[in-house]
């Protein structure tokens, strides 16, 4: 090799290790401050976590988990309500339908009853009649005309009053009946809907508290998975100082091999054995730079992606746990509301009702009374009937008039006294409808709502923690959001930190290319020289000052002409080794 | 609080050892190369000392085989962070007084596992 030609390389070698030392240090430079964002985004990481781990932790309280519970302990509650207020209420339009019936039965009697007054009055009048006939023999009759007037008079006033109070009731009743028929239907198809709608937010509620009660354990594992990242990156920023010493001592090597070619380009090449040693070391040294620059690409690569994976971590699903307890609790507020409507809605209705059925039973009363009365009507009928047939008999067929209107008596006792049995009948059935209409009353009774209030009272306690619960849990999403923006930025900082610290080393791909093409034209020169070189003694040379074991294999590859190998990635560091 | 000592000419390892350390809750002290540490640890008393072998001005066996002679600091731990794993050259940290030995990258967690059981 001519002078010219060896100053031109020893120059190209001189650049090449300026070039590398500049790079290693302005890589310094950049990991130093990917080091420092890389601690700052670790601390906003660490504050999510913190924050979403007192998030975890409340919705972790066994109140809060207590929710679901007392909430299927309302619906149920709630579903028993509606039914037997669907019940009660198709049980009381049934009873009013009845009762309905047995008020026409009732008019039906009390004309009846009319009619037989009317015909009893008529009796009087011809019994008079008969009286003032047979004259002092017709004085024993006087009380029968009497007796019959009296009773016709008082069966009208009474039956006259039950016919008012009858038709007023029916009037109610189908007033009632008419109100309720109108509203049932529509009463089922808003419980249809209650119904549906809690069991949709039960629904709900059950995936969101499935949801929360997964966050604690997602929490864990977040913290597990960004640990894993941090010491992923702590292990990847360590690698740069591998990376720098193997640089430095490439430059080491560059500066050997410079003196090694300015001694033959001063002195001759007096050893023979010079040049295969400079071949030897530009062989190793592109090997090591090329071994170095595979490395580089993977603990760079390592950093972004941690960096992103500390980020999708953080604003994953556990930051999401604040407004999922928010939610819930509006939710459940709201169908806490609705049910607490529909119980009011139910009370007005039951006021309604009640008085509607509270005249069943001063119906009840006034037929007791009117049934009592036609008793003792059709006792003193039949007493009076048995008087006059026999004081008629006594007078023989002088008293052949009155034996006929004493016959017609009998007659109309047998009537009345059906009538009376009939009216005792409905009175019965009456008394039945009474009892029912009680049963289906306490549906929509204070104790009938006992269980449902229960349920509500519970349920609200468990809302009252759910709302604290979600009240810092909105608290602590909104300071997540704060630090999650703060990551961001930060990660950004960070991600334009490594790209420029990837730029440093892409400079690399330069000082390699220019060494290949001083050890192509070193070859040309001295062929095959590397191969003539003693291997042991290339090893003192240049690895003298090797720290690590990746370049000392590079080193033997490149001598035996192995492919390169690359330092294997060690992700989450090395263990300690105690003596 | 507990202090520790990180001996390294690289800022990026000092800070990852410092960063890692001290949110296992200790207190981290950092020296730029051997000498560095030396001094720091004849000012005050560290409860652990984590340095690298290869520095310059003063590697990390001579200050080992130094700091040993320094009065309380005959069983003060001393772990070798470096990324030598060569047999020689731990034997030659052990014969210094290294208490262990640690090939760089290191294991967050493993170091703080250590550090919390050699410093009680």
């Amino acid at each position: 090799m001519n002078v010219d030609a060896s100053s031109e390389t020893v120059l190209a070698l001189e650049t090449s290790r300026r070039e590398l030392g500049a790079l290693v240090r302005d890589s310094e430079i950049e990991i130093v401050e990917v080091a420092t964002g890389f601690e700052e985004l670790a601390r906003h990481a660490d504050s999510i976590l913190q924050l979403a781990g007192a998030v975890a932790g409340c919705v972790e309280d066994a109140d809060v988990l207590s929710v679901l519970p007392r909430v299927q302990s309302l619906g149920a509650a709630a579903r028993t309500f509606i039914h037997e207020r669907m019940e009660a209420t198709a049980g009381i339009l049934e009873t009013a339908s009845t009762e309905a019936k047995l008020l026409d039965r009732l008019s039906e009697l009390t004309r009846g009853q009319r009619s037989i007054a009317r015909e009893t009055q008529t009796l009087s009048v011809l019994t008079n009649i008969e009286v003032a006939r047979l004259g002092q023999l017709g004085a024993g009759f006087q009380y029968l005309a009497h007796e019959l007037d009296e009773f016709s008079q008082s069966v009208t006033k009474g039956t006259k009053e039950l016919a008012t109070r009858t038709d007023e009731r029916k009037t109610a009743i189908e007033d009632t009946r008419r109100s309720l028929a109108a509203s049932l239907p529509r009463m089922r198809q808003e419980f249809a809907r209650i119904e549906s709608d809690l069991g949709s937010a039960l629904e709900e509620i059950e995936q969101s508290q499935s949801q929360l009660s997964r966050a604690p354990a997602q929490f864990r594992l977040c913290v597990e998975e960004i640990a894993g990242q941090i010491s992923e990156v702590v292990a990847a920023v360590q690698s740069h100082d591998i990376t720098r010493q193997q640089l430095e001592h490439v430059q080491e090597a560059l500066a050997l091999m410079e003196d090694k070619i300015r001694a033959i380009e001063e002195n001759g090449a007096t050893d023979a054995h010079e040049p295969p040693r400079i071949s030897a070391g530009l062989a190793i040294q592109i090997y090591q730079m090329m071994s170095t620059r595979e490395t580089v690409g993977h603990w760079v690569t390592q950093i972004g992606g941690c960096l992103e994976g500390i980020l999708r971590i953080s604003t994953s699903e556990i930051a999401e746990i604040g407004p999922v307890v928010v939610e819930q609790e509006r939710g459940l507020s709201a169908q806490l509301a609705r049910i607490e409507q529909l119980e009011q809605d139910c009370q007005a209705g039951n006021a309604e009702v009640q008085q509607a059925l509270s005249g069943l039973s001063n119906l009840m009363g006034l037929v007791g009374e009117h049934v009592e009365r036609s008793r003792s009507v059709r006792d003193r009928m039949q007493l009076l009937t048995f008087n006059s047939i026999v004081e008629a008999s006594h007078l023989g067929s002088k008293a052949d008039t009155i034996l006929e209107i004493s016959q017609s008596i009998k007659r109309i006792s047998t009537s009345w006294s059906e009538l009376t049995d009939r009216s005792a009948q409905a009175m019965d059935e009456i008394l039945l409808l009474v009892e029912k209409s009680g049963a289906e009353m306490k549906a929509f009774s204070d104790e009938g709502n006992e269980a449902l209030r229960t349920a509500q009272a519970e349920t609200r306690e468990g809302l009252e923690h759910l709302r604290k619960a979600a009240q810092f849990a909105a608290q602590q999403a909104d300071e997540i959001e704060i630090s999650t923006h703060k990551l961001q930025g930060r990660i950004a900082a960070v991600g334009v930190t490594s790209e420029r610290l990837s730029g440093c080393f892409d400079r690399m791909g330069a000082v390699l290319g220019e060494i290949e093409r001083i050890g192509q034209q070193w070859e040309k020169e001295y062929p095959g020289a590397a191969q003539r070189c003693d291997h042991n003694e290339m090893e003192v040379l240049f690895g003298a000052s090797y720290t690590t074991e990746i370049e000392r294999d590079v080193l033997r590859a490149a001598l035996t002409g192995r492919p390169v190998p690359v330092a294997e990635q060690n992700l989450a560091g090395n263990d300690v080794e105690l003596f | 609080m507990r202090k520790i000592l990180t001996v390294d000419d690289s800022a990026s390892i000092r800070q990852m050892v410092n960063f890692t350390l001290t949110k296992a809750g200790y207190e981290v002290a950092e020296a730029v190369d051997g000498k560095d540490g030396l001094d720091k640890i004849g000012q005050q008393k560290f409860d652990l000392v984590v340095t690298d072998l290869n520095m310059p001005v003063m590697d990390g066996i001579e200050m080992i085989t130094a700091a040993r002679k320094l009065p309380g600091y005959g069983f003060t731990p001393i772990l070798m962070l470096t990324t030598e794993s060569q047999a020689e050259k731990k034997d030659a940290g052990r014969k210094a007084g290294a208490t262990g030995w640690i090939v760089k990258p290191f294991n967050a967690d493993q170091l703080i596992a250590v550090v919390q059981k050699l410093v009680k």
